[in-house]
């Protein structure tokens, strides 16, 4: 633990608060889809309760790691990490997005109710997002690891 | 073909009484775990931070880094 960076002590920490976090949130959304309450109300509280959680565990996270190993700026190789994992996230971002904008157009064309909802594409932009998040801090940690 | 960069960095870090990675990490502005990788050949630094590394050594950059050409 001592030869990781402050970045790479982050990145481990958002991404298994982000995969914990995220699984609770979709288990939350899946259980209310089943009782057929997943409507706009209860998502927003949803999704605003564990936004909240994952802003305090994150906070509370890297006060502790900072407090202890001491924070540290970031120099050339950390941008350059930050640069390319972002970069990569980006695109799946991207591609994600798509999908979803396209299966709505899809649903629409074939009038499958399902891909108008919006709940439905709320939890896929959410999804999308999240998938992102991870990618980006997979790379950054598996870059910080291997090398770049 | 293609080129590899090597270094000399852990040698000359640890030549005569030696220097500490955190030493010179601070003398070239970069985190001790960006001295580790490049040491371990999983980084290769910009020009500026391998100018400086080199200047620290005492040495011309070309004696610090190498390119190495490889086959591919």
């Amino acid at each position: 633990m001592s030869s990781m960076s402050f970045q790479e002590k982050s990145a481990w920490g958002t991404l298994v608060s982000l995969l914990v976090i995220g699984a609770l949130y979709f288990s939350s959304v899946w259980n209310l889809w089943r009782a057929e309450q997943l409507h706009m109300a209860a998502m927003f509280g949803l999704s605003v309760g564990f936004t909240i959680l994952l802003t305090v565990v994150l906070v509370g996270y890297h006060l502790i790691v900072a407090a202890i190993s001491g924070g540290q700026d970031e120099d050339e190789r950390d941008r350059l990490i930050g640069w390319r994992a972002g970069n990569s996230s980006g695109i799946v971002l991207g591609v994600a997005v798509i999908s979803i904008v396209l299966m709505i157009i899809a649903g629409g064309m074939v009038d499958d109710p399902f891909w108008q909802q919006p709940v439905v594409i709320a939890n896929a932009l959410m999804l999308a997002v999240l998938l992102s998040m991870i990618v980006e801090l997979a790379l950054t940690i598996w870059f910080h690891r291997k090398g770049i | 073909m293609g080129g590899a960069i090597t270094n000399r960095v852990r040698e000359l870090r640890q030549r005569g009484e030696g220097m500490t990675q955190q030493k010179l990490a601070e003398a070239v502005g970069v985190s001790r775990q960006t001295i580790i990788a490049i040491e371990s050949g999983r980084y290769s630094p910009s020009l500026e931070v391998a100018l400086k590394i080199a200047r620290e050594f005492g040495e011309p950059v070309e004696v610090v880094f190498e390119l190495v050409t490889t086959a591919d």
